[in-house]
C-alpha cells in the first residue's frame, strides 16, 4: 500500500527520494511481520499467509528498486507507471476479494451438511429411543 | 413402498401438529420427518408431542437446506418415494397422496403440486394472489418453461413427490438461496421425468408469507439469475442412481 501511495504522488518517471524509500521499505517489512504474528497466534492460517507475504514481498521489493516499476509499465504499453501500479493493484486485490467469496461459498456449503448431519443424528437418536419413533412404527405396519 | 413424508418447518408452532395429523391419517403407510429450520418458537417442541420425528438443524438455514436434509433422511433410510408439503397447513396431505401415486405408479420421477387447475391462468378459484405476486408467478413461469422447454405453472410449489433417483440427486445438489425454481431446472437437465399435477390448496393456516413488494421484485431478480446461470451449468449424467 505505501508504495502505492509513494508512487501516486511521483511523476511518470519514477524518483523516489531515500526517506520515502526507507518508509515504503520500513511499511512492507512491518506489514510482512504482522503476517507472520497472526501465524504465530494462530489467528491466520498458513495457506492462506501465502498470498499476504507475496504482497509484502512485492511492496519491498517496490521500495528497493523504484526503477522496476517504469519498466512493468513499458512492458504493458503503459506511459504513466501510476496507472500501472493502480491497474497491478486492483486486479490482484479484486482476484483475491473473488476467491474469500469462493472459499465462503465452500465453506458455507460445508456448514449447511453439517448442520444436516447433526440434525439427522438427533433423529435417529429419538427414532432409537422413542416408542413412537419412526422405526417401531415401521415395524408395527410391517407385522 | 417405503414412503418418508417430510415437512420443513420455520416458526410454525401453530399449525405444524395439526399437520402431522392430518398427514397420518392421509398417508398411515409413511414414515413422518419433521425438519425444523431453527425454528425459535415451540416447533420442534410440538411436532415431538404429535408424534413426529424431528430433525433440528441448529440454526436457521433456508428453506432449500430443510428440504435438503429431508431427502438426505430419505436416500440414506433407504426409503423409496418420499413427499414433502409446507407445514403451515396450505396443503392437504390428501393431495400429497395422489401425488405419490404417481411416483408408486412409476409415471414420474418427480411430482410437483400445482395449484393451478387451469394451466393458463395465474389465479384458481381458492388462490387468489396479489398483483406483485402474479407478476413474478407469470415472469418465473415463462423464463423456466423457456429455459426447461417443458410447461410449469406453479413454479415455486412446496408440495412434492420424488423417486430415488431425485433423492440421490438432491441430496448431493440443492441451492439453498433458491430451491423450488432451480431444482426443477436441475431435474429437467437431468434427464428426469418430472410432472405437474393440479392439486387443491387451503389458505395458510399459521404464520405469514415472506413476500413483500420490495422482496418480490429482488426474489425474481434473483431468480433470473440463477435460472440464467443454471443453463451453463455441467450436467451429471449417470450419478443418479436407480
Amino acid at each position: 500500500m505505501s508504495v502505492l501511495v509513494l508512487a501516486a504522488s511521483q511523476s511518470p518517471k519514477v524518483h523516489l527520494t531515500s526517506q520515502t524509500r526507507i518508509i515504503a521499505a520500513i511499511l512492507a517489512l512491518a506489514f510482512m511481520a504482522l503476517v507472520l504474528e497472526l501465524i504465530r497466534r494462530n489467528r491466520l492460517q498458513e495457506r492462506f499467509s501465502v498470498v499476504w507475504f507475496v504482497a509484502g514481498l512485492g511492496m519491498l521489493i517496490g521500495a528497493a528498486f523504484p526503477g522496476l516499476l517504469s519498466l512493468v509499465a513499458d512492458a504493458m504499453g503503459v506511459r504513466d507507471t501510476n496507472v500501472a501500479l493502480f491497474s497491478i493493484v486492483l486486479l490482484f486485490l479484486l482476484g483475491l476479494a473473488l476467491n474469500f467469496s469462493v472459499t465462503m461459498s465452500r465453506q458455507a456449503t460445508q456448514i449447511t451438511r453439517l448442520a444436516q448431519e447433526q440434525a439427522l443424528e438427533k433423529a435417529r437418536e429419538q427414532a432409537s429411543s422413542g416408542e413412537n419413533g419412526s422405526e417401531a412404527k415401521r415395524e408395527r405396519l410391517q407385522s | 413402498m417405503r414412503t418418508l413424508v417430510f415437512i420443513p418447518a420455520w416458526n410454525e408452532e401453530d399449525s405444524v401438529a395439526d399437520v402431522i395429523a392430518d398427514v397420518r391419517a392421509s398417508i398411515p403407510g409413511a414414515d413422518l420427518l419433521v425438519i425444523d429450520d431453527g425454528s425459535v418458537d415451540a416447533t420442534d417442541e410440538r411436532a415431538r408431542e404429535a408424534g413426529a420425528l424431528v430433525a433440528s438443524l441448529p440454526f436457521n438455514q433456508g428453506l432449500g437446506a430443510a428440504l435438503q436434509t429431508g431427502y438426505l433422511h430419505a436416500l440414506r433410510e433407504g426409503y423409496e418415494a418420499c413427499a414433502h408439503l409446507d407445514a403451515d397447513g396450505q396443503h392437504p396431505p390428501a393431495e400429497v397422496a395422489r401425488l405419490l401415486e404417481e411416483i408408486y405408479a412409476d409415471r414420474a420421477d418427480l411430482v410437483i403440486g400445482s395449484r393451478y387447475r387451469d394451466p393458463g391462468k395465474a389465479e384458481s378459484d381458492d388462490y387468489k394472489p396479489t398483483i406483485s405476486r402474479r407478476i413474478g408467478i407469470g415472469v418465473f413461469r415463462f423464463f423456466l418453461t423457456l429455459a426447461t422447454r417443458q410447461r410449469f405453472t406453479d413454479t415455486t410449489s412446496g408440495m412434492r413427490a420424488a423417486n430415488r433417483r431425485v433423492m440421490a440427486m438432491f441430496s448431493e445438489r440443492y441451492s439453498p438461496d433458491f430451491a423450488e425454481i432451480e431444482s426443477l431446472q436441475l431435474a429437467v437437465r437431468e434427464g428426469l421425468r418430472v410432472e405437474e399435477v393440479p392439486v387443491r390448496m387451503l389458505e395458510r393456516a399459521g404464520g405469514s408469507s415472506f413476500l413483500t413488494p420490495v422482496r418480490s421484485a429482488f426474489f425474481i431478480f434473483k431468480g433470473l439469475i440463477v435460472l440464467l446461470v443454471g443453463q451453463f451449468r455441467p450436467r451429471h449424467v449417470g450419478a443418479s442412481e436407480r
